[in-house]
């Protein structure tokens, strides 16, 4: 046996080492170019966790069965998702096939280019039993309202479709009404009728930041006032705005629950659900989950689902908030994760996600009396749906926005400041945020 | 004689001084290598981001260099003044009460408590809210402390000793309380584990001594044991103050920085501009200025309670 040298040892270790080590990469890198026709063995889903991937958990293996592809569901948190998306995109990861993106996310990823166009990549169109605004809230640049000034000169794509039908409703005790609220006036009148002790007129969901946003933007809509104009100018300390959060602040406020500062979706619903409020807002997800949920509310069909009440404005503007599947650029799987939307979308499959629990966009399952008895609000969700409800601004900032926002409108809450105070000083705050982003706010 | 010859050792060429000198550099070079691996830890996750750190605070987005641009916005921007003062709210309100009540429960315990298994349960008792993760601690606070359904405000009613809901969380003063209660809760326990180990280390001569002499409980604290005890209260300090620039999860669940701003603090505050405003440099440049109020902090507070004397 021939003897070698130590020097010779320690290069013929680092070869052989550099070559075992490069065999995954070569594999990889062969595979990269083969995949995308190739049948994957399965489809990796970044989902939020909740209520909102439940039913898509539960559909999954009922793909598998069809297909043979696995369905591989990675559940986050809200806000770790968000971010988890955020990183996986600017490193152009190939982690996720698929993920779920709440609606306001959209802009930050049309932005960065972090998804697969749907239409042009995988000939997706638009399906006439499906309201538009499902698919243009899916688009990158929005086809309505301001669109970004970086993002005014790219070509419009979809990019993700709906798979949660979520927009924002009122819901009251209709065994306690005698009609339903038209109005914001009809809502206020009804607080004021049915607020006593131990039983609130209104339930005001305002914890800071999203919250207190989500459960203010309808209603400051339909009183005509909003955080941008059509020229990304800010409209927060128009008159129809404070009018809208005095209304909430101050009018609604003598008839909600203390603390309402503090309160947040679970504590509204709890509320409502032990049979202590008249009236408030709604997610879909809130009402299936705990108002509406056997064994655990006392008002089991004692409640009625409308779309928001008319302002001063003489509108109600209801507001999306949709879960898409998009899929990222760096996905090797892209058109078998395409395959799994269209069969998603399908409307036999949307049924059954729906009889899973699942939250439809199909206006024919929204309508279907069947899935209405066990789903109350689809009739209402319908009708939000065709509207159209809002989005919220179409702007990668909106985070930024909404948290200013978000906590201005819990300082009027909690009496900290006047209404007019609180959009005064929310709207100087975006005005800066909004100018060092590059907006002529 | 030639037996004493013998014995010693074989002449050599070389000077014994250089000899020594070989070896105490193998014996240096032996430590630090032995040293690497802790300081390649330390480099690869400390010294590596704070350098990312750096450069993210003195760059754009796209990389180009902006100077001290970052710096100036992150420090014209009202809300990191009333995050700052949160901090210092909260710290004012979090350290003394720590340190005022685990330096109680280790001089009672020290002094009352001989049976070494009562030592030791009471020791397994301080420890338990320390190894409670910081989210789950949240949750049960929210539970004391929530609107409509807490805990306190049904025990209070209960005994009669109020007719409406106390607001904890949604009057100023008393958000920022009750986040604070929770922090004390766990960590007065820290407090008193680190001192009641520090009252250990009293040379019981000295305190005989004192006792002999009709040093009373006082006396004998304030002339002894405080001597002794006095670096573990840098050491808490340091940690505490450390630990109140990283409180994150039970105010984030209890009040979410609200009502308004008033329990936004620093960590939240940081989180909001990274992870909310994505404002990446503005968060970088918060975080070194952080850093370097927080060194000159502790070089104050080393100045105060010196070291040596101990």
């Amino acid at each position: 046996m021939q003897r070698i040298t130590r020097r010779e040892f320690v290069k013929r270790t680092a070869v052989t080492g550099a070559a075992f080590t490069s065999i995954p990469a070569i594999l990889a890198a062969c595979g990269t170019g083969t995949s995308t026709s190739n049948k994957p063995s399965k489809l990796t889903v970044a989902a939020v966790q909740g209520a909102e991937d439940g039913p898509l958990k539960k559909v999954g293996p009922m793909y598998t069965a069809k297909t043979g592809i696995t369905i591989e569901i990675v559940e986050f948190p809200y806000d770790t998702l968000f971010s988890k998306l955020v990183t996986t995109f600017q490193a152009n990861g190939s982690s996720y096939d698929l993920c779920m993106m709440d609606d306001p996310w959209m802009p930050k990823f049309g932005t960065m280019g972090a998804l697969q166009p749907l239409d042009s990549n995988f000939g997706f169109t638009r399906d006439s039993d499906i309201p538009s605004i499902v698919y243009d809230v899916g688009t990158w640049p929005p086809p309505s309202g301001p669109v970004p000034p970086t993002e005014q000169s790219k070509a419009k794509h979809l990019y993700g479709i709906t798979i949660v039908g979520n927009v924002e409703m009122f819901m009251y005790r209709k065994d306690l009404a005698t009609a339903a609220p038209t109005s914001w006036d009809d809502v206020k009148a009804n607080a004021a009728r049915f607020n006593k002790a131990n039983f609130y007129g209104y339930v005001i969901r305002g914890k800071a930041t999203n919250p207190a946003s989500s459960d203010s933007l309808p209603i400051l809509w339909s009183f005509g006032g909003d955080v941008f104009d059509t020229n990304w100018k800010v409209k927060l300390d128009s008159t129809e705005s404070i009018d809208a959060i005095t209304f909430l602040t101050k009018t609604l406020k003598q008839y909600a629950e203390p603390s309402a500062d503090n309160i947040d979706a679970a504590d509204r619903d709890r509320l409502i659900a032990i049979g202590q409020a008249f009236q408030s807002t709604t997610w879909p997800a809130e009402v299936t989950g705990v108002v509406e949920a056997q064994g655990s509310s006392q008002v089991i069909g004692k409640m009625a689902y409308i779309p928001i009440p008319q302002g001063p404005s003489g509108k109600g503007i209801g507001m999306m908030g949709n879960w898409l599947l998009g899929i990222p650029k760096g996905s090797h799987n892209g058109s078998a994760a395409a395959d799994f939307i269209k069969w998603m979308l399908q409307a036999d499959n949307m049924k059954t996600y729906v009889q899973n629990g699942g939250i439809p966009t199909r206006t024919s399952l929204l309508n279907d009396a069947t899935l209405g008895q066990t789903n109350p609000y689809f009739p209402a969700l319908a009708k939000s749906l065709a509207a159209p409800p809002n989005w919220r601004p179409r702007t990668d900032q909106w985070n930024a926005v909404e948290t200013i926002y978000g906590t201005a409108v819990n300082q009027a809450i909690a009496g900290l400041k006047t209404p007019k105070d609180a959009m005064m000083s929310a709207a100087a705050q975006i005005r800066t945020t909004m100018q060092g982003a590059g907006y002529p706010s | 004689m030639s037996r004493l010859v013998a014995e010693l050792p074989a002449p050599t060429d070389e000077h014994p001084v250089r000899v020594g000198r070989r070896r105490r550099g193998r014996q240096e070079r032996l430590a630090y290598l032995i040293l690497l691996p802790a300081l390649g830890t330390v480099f690869v996750i400390v010294t590596i981001p704070f350098i990312v750190v750096l450069i993210q605070s003195v760059t754009a987005d796209d990389g180009s260099f902006l100077g001290l641009r970052n710096f100036t916005r992150a420090l014209a921007n009202p809300l990191f003044y009333e995050a700052l003062r949160a901090t210092g709210v909260y710290a004012l309100i979090v350290l003394p009460s720590e340190i005022v009540l685990g330096l109680g429960f280790a001089l009672l315990v020290h002094r009352t408590v001989r049976r070494a298994g009562l030592r030791a349960t009471l020791y397994v008792l301080a420890v338990l809210p320390l190894v409670v993760p910081p989210v789950a601690i949240g949750v049960v606070a929210r539970l004391i402390y929530a609107p409509g359904y807490g805990v306190l405000n049904i025990i209070l009613e209960r005994l009669g000793l109020i007719h409406q809901e106390i607001q904890w969380l949604s009057n100023p003063t008393l958000a920022m309380l009750s986040v604070a209660s929770v922090d004390v809760w766990q960590w007065t326990p820290f407090v008193y584990l680190v001192l009641f180990a520090g009252l250990q280390t009293v040379p019981r001569e000295s305190v005989e001594a004192a006792q002999v002499d009709g040093a009373g409980w006082w006396t004998q604290f304030r002339y002894i044991e405080l001597f002794y005890l006095r670096p573990l209260f840098l050491l808490i300090l340091f940690f505490r103050l450390a630990d109140v620039l990283r409180v994150f999860d039970h105010v984030y669940i209890l009040t979410g920085g609200g009502p308004g701003t008033t329990t936004q603090l620093l960590s939240l505050y940081l989180y909001r501009t990274e992870f909310k405003f994505f404002d990446t440099g503005q968060a970088a440049a918060l975080a070194v200025v952080v850093l370097v109020s927080i060194s000159i902090l502790y070089s104050l507070i080393t100045r105060v309670l010196p070291l040596e004397r101990a």
